[in-house]
């Protein structure tokens, strides 16, 4: 089978600062879940950053079913179906609900599909649906979450880049949060999410990948990583102080 | 003068000075420029209705109408050649401030070149004469200039409500990485949200060919008063601009009235100091909006 996504190499940075993505490769397979795992630090945010085209890819390239699509705008990767939930506050605040996800549908042209989806989002998340036309600002985090995560459906992506979702989150709304990703894998999005809880970033993906100052330290089965030694080693510091010094 | 009247030249003078916020307001709304080269955009607005007046004859109304498009251009071409340059920038905010500055400086030095620094203005027959209702006088060429911009700042929501460039422009003032992760092209919207911008400050100019006399280095009163509307208003903030428009322009003429038109430009700034005290994100500006 060949790959949804393959990075080679790339070397990303913010603009100005040094490389925080040092030849990073990796593959993601169409229909799986993943998960990145590392330290802070580790280049985690930066690299879906980069695949989403929010950040230029300074080398390498990032192909998207065979295509390189390290040189597109944002808006060309997300038409070819690579969406990104970034982890600070990313709805419209002054929009209502129904109008967030409706912009999240912006690329979309036929008025009937945009229907259908958002019948469907509604159906995924309940709450959006109480919350129509309440202004998206004034929701709660958990809710905001929620309300990303349906606007990013609006655009039906073929792999969902999701930065943080837990994060702020009291305990129990996360566990909604997460229930609603697993779900995702059954919709047929692939999942692609950076999570600070290990724990929890485990449970929910097929797959992890572990990141490690700037490239990927190795990878393997969620379940079979929960034991690993080698992840003990690295949030204790051990595998990352080897290598700093 | 009776108190309604005094509100009458403050309302007619606050609708083209709407205007000319508006532009300012969008620019920082949409990429976060804090245009001070909006004052010679409007200079130029200006110059163009007066040459075209002196030598064809051409109603500065109509002037107005053909620098839009003109305006436009030049906005987008001015983004397109300089701003791209620093977009990526982490201290584009600061970059964008020295530029529009270095803009109004070689623009001013410019006009200064080829038109020399006599006052101008435009002679309208309206430009002088007045409708007079009772006892209120409501001077011809101010209304026609007030209506005309209320005229443009409508079409311009409903530009920004009812179409879909106007809609990615919104999304992105409201936040500009939501905006690009939903598939907006920011890079265009800037470009022309920055035409827009221009295109606004030329017609504004258009008319204040014949409201105020003007020189190449009138800009600098301009600008300063019209970042005091915006920031009272509440950075990026349209309707707010509006507002903080037309309450000053007709504060300041009951100032005028009170204590001397020496004092009536004061109005603008001490405003703008109370306001902040009480409230830093401006009137209808947002707490936490940067």
């Amino acid at each position: 089978m060949t790959a949804l996504l393959e990075l080679s190499e790339i070397r990303v940075g913010y603009p100005g600062g040094p490389d925080i993505l040092k030849d990073l490769s990796l593959e993601v397979t169409q229909g799986r879940s993943y998960c990145v795992i590392g330290p802070n630090g580790a280049g985690k945010s930066t690299m879906l950053k980069a695949i989403a085209g929010l950040l230029p890819t300074r080398s390498g390239s990032i192909l998207f079913e065979g295509r390189d699509i390290a040189r597109l705008r944002t808006d060309q990767r997300l038409a070819a179906g690579v969406c990104f939930v970034p982890q600070d506050p990313s709805v419209f605040p002054e929009m209502t609900v129904h109008d967030n996800l409706i912009m999240g549908a912006f690329l979309v042209e036929d008025r009937s599909l945009v229907r259908e989806r958002l019948e469907r989002v509604y159906e995924l998340f309940p709450v959006l649906t109480e919350r129509a036309k309440q202004a998206a600002g004034t929701m709660s985090g958990g809710e905001q979450q929620q309300l990303l995560l349906g606007r990013a459906l609006m655009i039906d992506p073929k792999i969902l880049m999701i930065d943080e979702p837990s994060l702020g989150l009291a305990p129990m709304i996360a566990d909604q949060i997460f229930a609603v990703i697993r779900g995702l894998g059954d919709l047929g999005v692939t999942v692609l999410m950076v999570e600070q809880s290990v724990v929890r970033g485990l449970d929910a993906t097929d797959w992890a990948f572990v990141l490690d100052l700037g490239s990927k330290r190795f990878e393997g089965p969620s379940e079979q990583l929960f034991e690993d030694k080698r992840i003990r080693d690295l949030y204790l510091g051990k595998m990352a102080s080897g290598d700093r010094e | 003068m009776s108190t309604l009247q005094v509100a009458i030249f403050g309302l007619m003078l606050g609708g083209v000075f709407a205007l000319m916020a508006s532009g300012l307001t969008l620019l920082f709304g949409v990429m976060r420029i804090v245009n001070l080269a909006h004052g010679v955009f409007i200079l130029l607005g200006a110059y163009f209705a007066y040459f075209a007046f002196d030598w064809i004859g051409l109603d500065p109304f109509l002037s107005m109408v053909a620098v839009l498009p003109l305006m436009f251009l030049l906005g987008m071409a001015i983004y397109r050649l300089l701003f791209t340059r620093v977009e990526g920038s982490s201290r584009f905010g600061e970059m964008t401030v020295l530029l529009t500055f270095a803009i109004a400086l070689i623009m001013e030095g410019l006009l200064g070149y080829f038109f020399t620094g006599i006052f101008r203005s435009t002679s309208p027959s309206y430009g002088t004469s007045a409708f007079i209702l009772g006892d209120l006088f409501i001077p011809k060429g101010q209304l026609y200039g007030s209506l005309a911009s209320f005229g443009l700042l409508i079409l311009l929501w409903i530009f920004l409500t009812r179409t879909r460039t106007g809609t990615a422009i919104r999304a992105t003032m409201q936040n500009r990485t939501a905006a690009q992760i939903v598939g907006v092209n920011v890079r265009w919207v800037s470009t022309i949200s920055f035409g827009i911008g221009v295109a606004m400050a030329g017609a504004a100019g258009a008319l204040m060919s014949y409201l105020s006399a003007f020189y190449p280095a009138r800009h600098w009163q301009w600008i300063a008063l019209l970042l005091s509307l915006v920031v009272l208003g509440g950075l990026g903030s349209l309707k707010g601009a509006v507002i903080a428009a037309l309450s000053l322009s007709v504060l300041s003429a009951y100032v005028s009235d009170w204590f001397g038109p020496t004092w009536s430009p004061m109005t603008f700034y001490l405003a703008l100091f109370l306001i902040l005290l009480v409230r830093p994100q401006g009137l209808f500006g947002k707490a936490s909006a940067a």
